[in-house]
């Protein structure tokens, strides 16, 4: 009898809790259709930051001593590839790695363009840019570094057989390459060797774009590759198990997908490194805040954004901010990939070929107010295609679209998309029904809450936008879709990390296969052009030319950039002599600790 | 005996194949391939089409199988194209932890669940029961990758006992005794997490082994024989319920494929399961098939060696 009534009780119990669960995902719901008109209220819940409250310099506390060592995590959820060679990787992770051991010839300034500050120096004079070597460069056993290498590594690119990702439009440019390529000549006629560090190189086009990140400026041990057939390069030891380079720091050990332990180089050029020894070591997404708190590493190749309002206070570490390279965009399908004609052919028929539509929808969706919501300010609202991490050519004056529902109704209603049936919802000019199709990615929390968001800031303004396939798409469909102009997908949320090079023909130009909006039109392609010409060596004239297409993009919106993102990097308070960012001017051989230990949260 | 065997070993056969061809198709239809991932503006289109006609994965799916089969009846699984080094030396490479964590597993799995079985057995219906009992029950609604995360995070960070993360601290040379010291120590934390949660079947296999010999009328006889109570137990009942056990070994060493996926995730460590979701989630199309393969092949191994040791057990198995 006893056991009986506590079953009883137990089933009452769980119908209890069945009730409290339903409830709770009720309010759900609510909360979410209320969002928008309690917007603001719901900003003020969270704190928020702004990047302008951030240095991408660490601020030094005190000495740096004699030696110590430098732990650095390297946040990824998968293991490094370990093809340690800037000639053969392809994967980021392993470039967090290679940066410690080996550097380009060249550097490059806060705008990105190349300065003589680096191991080699550069003149450019008509076509042909001549390098200069510094002297006291060598590799890590002793041996200088020479023209020939750089030379090399331009040879072993261009094999037929290379099978790594690097050869494209950087090599292409350069007088002889493509019949190098194609296996009829022997040499590649653009590349001179004129003494052991001068090396003349002749290119077809010199644009502005050459000179920021046009260049391919990483060298290759010759005395060490020339005996390895150019297919096996990439997995052979000298690349995986003991790789070469001429950084500040030399690899001691690798244990494969996990860890590489350094010490330093005392030949290295710049001057001894301040550090003995460095250890570079993959951490899992999961557990980055704790390995910091335990000063487990001195700081981390990326930090998740959205931790950081849980974590500002973590005593132990500065955070570094600085405006990410990337921006995330809602992009229109507006025509097909001619592949044999290697254009873009924009379709005049397109469901979204309608530039008021695109424009209203534009004018429908509140970034600033999602940014504040799901990212505590650090992303904010995106006005133009080129990002402030340009500042030189971003253009700030341009407000791009606003929030502004009204205009948004109003431009779908001089369209002539009204509703005709009634049923709260606008039809096309034709009188059809009119279903918008969505395409965005699956990934972390807040992916669907905001493809939500944008689906009910359009319904609010009369536009039926769905889902394609009712759901978010894992981030390879995705990218398969979109590329083969799948006819489900109208509107889809992308996001692009851009180049140090400006240049945005390779997003947006008419001839780009990544150019996914499939749109294009002859002022794009006049202005992209005009954009690399030889009148924008002259800054202002480059300047004047991407404000005015940063317009046109504005103007036509075949895509709208949403927001612009932040970068935040933890270090620990020992360190000192770090930076992030471009142009800093603050070099990896003077990295600096002022304790053995790592100081560790309180 | 040998007969049983010998046909059981022959059923595997078209059973590989059928798998073969299954893991194949299956990869070849994942949207994407390894270079839709590095789609990135400093990388010419151009280029990785080029790599794609170069590595043939324009082919309609036939002609690459059947490259690939060529291939694997060398005993040549291909290059990995991420990895670029030979899909049996990167497997090779990670075996070697995925098998010490497994045997590791194991050993932490049987050392807590016979006890526990034992004990729960033998005094059945005692609080002492009802405990472990409920740690059973709480095992199997807990799932691996969150107890994962919460040992993680109360024993590799809060108390700091153990390491956080890969197979063996770095800058050690490989073959000193700190080095061996440093991989055990780094197995196991993820060993016992594994261990905890995937042992829970088992302690309840052989309690509820126990409690149903403890009826059989031959230990009543070894009872009225005079036998003393511990004799009953570890001669007569023990002996009896243990055998199936063993038999379950089989199918423990695929559940162990399943958990070391989450285990080697959370844990950073490098073994066979990390490697197979990272290789998914890159789309490293050799790496894929080598390793469900691999896995596929253990799976099925694992059923043979269950039945094998059960048919030892059970003569009544042998009978058609």
């Amino acid at each position: 009898m006893k056991k009986f009534s506590f079953h009883k009780l137990t089933l009452a119990f769980m119908l209890v809790l069945l009730l409290a669960l339903a409830a709770c995902g009720g309010g759900d719901d609510e909360g979410n259709n209320n969002s928008d008109s309690s917007s603001n209220k719901g900003s003020e819940e969270g704190e928020l930051y702004s990047i302008e409250d951030f240095t991408n310099v660490k601020t030094n506390e005190g000495e740096p001593i004699d030696g110590g060592s430098f732990t650095y995590g390297l946040v990824s959820d998968t293991a490094f590839e370990g093809t340690l060679n800037w000639n053969f990787y392809s994967g980021a992770p392993d470039a967090e790695i290679i940066q410690w051991f080996d550097e380009p010839l060249l550097t490059w300034d806060e705008s990105y363009v190349y300065t003589n500050d680096g191991a080699a120096t550069y003149e450019l004079e008509g076509n042909t840019v001549t390098f200069t070597i510094r002297d006291n460069v060598n590799w890590h056993d002793g041996e200088p570094v020479t023209a020939e290498d750089f030379a090399f590594a331009h040879e072993v690119i261009g094999h037929p057989e290379y099978d790594g990702i690097r050869y494209g439009s950087d090599f292409t440019n350069i007088v002889g390459m493509e019949e190098y390529h194609a296996g009829e000549a022997d040499t590649i006629e653009g590349i001179e060797i004129v003494d052991e560090k001068t090396l003349k190189i002749t290119y077809k086009e010199v644009t502005p774009s050459l000179l920021t990140g046009s260049i391919w400026t990483y060298p290759l041990a010759k005395h060490i590759f020339e005996d390895i057939p150019v297919a096996e390069m990439s997995s052979s030891d000298a690349v995986r198990k003991n790789p070469i380079g001429f950084g500040p720091y030399i690899v001691e050990e690798i244990v494969p997908g996990e860890s590489v332990t350094f010490t330093k180089n005392e030949d290295y050029w710049r001057g001894e490194p301040n550090l003995d020894k460095v250890t570079v070591k993959v951490i899992s997404s999961t557990t980055v805040v704790n390995e910091l708190e335990s000063g487990g590493v001195d700081t981390v190749s990326s930090f998740p954004t959205d931790q950081y309002p849980d974590n500002a206070d973590m005593s132990n570490v500065e955070f570094l901010g600085d405006t990410d390279r990337a921006f995330t965009y809602i992009g229109f399908k507006l025509g097909k990939w001619d592949a044999e004609e290697g254009r873009v052919v924009p379709d005049p028929n397109a469901k979204m070929a309608d530039k008021k539509l695109r424009q209203a929808m534009w004018h429908a969706v509140d970034n600033d107010t999602l940014g504040q919501k799901f990212y505590h300010g650090l992303r904010w609202n995106a006005t133009t295609l080129i990002p402030p991490s340009h500042p030189e050519y971003h253009d700030e004056t341009n407000p791009g679209r606003s929030f502004d529902q009204e205009k948004a109704k109003q431009l779908l209603d001089e369209a002539g998309y009204v509703d005709v049936n009634d049923d709260g919802m606008r039809e096309d000019p034709d009188g059809n029904e009119l279903v918008i199709n969505f395409a965005s990615m699956s990934g972390g929390d807040t992916a669907e809450p905001i493809a939500q968001y944008y689906i009910q800031s359009w319904e609010q303004v009369g536009l039926n936008v769905q889902l394609t396939d009712g759901r978010l798409m894992e981030f390879n469909t995705f990218y398969d879709r979109v590329e083969n102009d799948d006819p489900g997908i109208d509107v889809y949320q992308g996001a692009w990390g851009v180049g140090i090079d400006v240049d945005p023909r390779s997003l947006w130009g008419g001839e780009s296969v990544s150019n996914y909006t499939r749109w294009t039109s002859e002022e794009n392609d006049s202005l992209l052009a005009k954009g690399v010409s030889d009148e924008a060596f002259n800054l202002e004239y480059r300047q004047d030319i991407y404000n005015q297409w940063q317009e046109l993009m504005v103007e036509e919106v075949p895509v709208f950039p949403t927001v612009y993102r932040a970068v935040l990097v933890p270090v620990n308070n020992r360190v000192v002599n770090f930076a992030i960012g471009d142009g800093t001017g603050i070099y990896l051989h003077e990295l600096g600790v002022t304790q053995e230990e790592p100081m560790t949260a309180e | 005996m040998w007969k049983f065997t010998v046909r059981r070993l022959l059923i595997m056969i078209p059973q590989i194949i059928a798998l073969s061809i299954v893991i194949f198709v299956l990869a070849q239809m994942m949207p994407g391939d390894a270079l839709s991932g590095m789609i990135d503006p400093n990388v010419d289109p151009e280029r990785l089409e080029e790599l794609r006609e170069k590595h043939g994965w324009n082919d309609p799916w036939y002609v690459q199988y059947a490259d690939w089969v060529g291939g694997l009846m060398q005993g040549d699984l291909g290059q990995s194209f991420r990895f670029k080094m030979d899909v049996t030396e990167l497997i090779g490479q990670r075996i070697v932890n995925s098998f010490w964590l497994s045997l590791a597993t194991l050993l932490f799995t049987y050392l807590i669940a016979i006890p526990l079985g034992i004990i729960s057995g033998r005094y059945n219906d005692t609080l002492l029961d009802q405990t472990i009992t409920g740690y059973t029950y709480i095992g199997f609604a807990t799932p691996l990758f969150i107890f994962g995360l919460v040992m993680l995070w109360v024993f590799g960070f809060m108390l700091g006992w153990f390491p956080t993360s890969g197979s063996v601290t770095p800058g050690l040379e490989a073959g000193t005794f700190e080095y061996f010291v440093s991989k055990v120590n780094h197995l196991i934390l993820p060993a016992l997490s594994m261990a905890l949660i995937t042992t829970v079947s088992t302690v309840q296999y052989l309690r509820n082994e126990i409690i149903d010999t403890k009826q059989r009328d031959f230990i009543l006889t070894a009872r009225a024989k005079g036998a003393s109570e511990s004799r009953v137990y570890n001669r007569h009942i023990l002996r009896n319920s243990l055998l199936p056990i063993a038999a379950f070994f089989g199918f423990e060493i695929t559940s162990l494929i399943g958990g070391t996926i989450f285990i080697e995730n959370i844990f950073g460590y490098p073994g066979m399961g990390q490697l197979f979701l990272e290789s998914i989630t890159m789309r490293d199309y050799t790496v894929v098939t080598a390793v469900t393969l691999l896995f596929g092949i253990a799976s099925i191994v694992g059923a043979l060696l269950s039945d094998i040791i059960l048919s030892l057990v059970d003569p009544r198995i042998r009978i058609k």
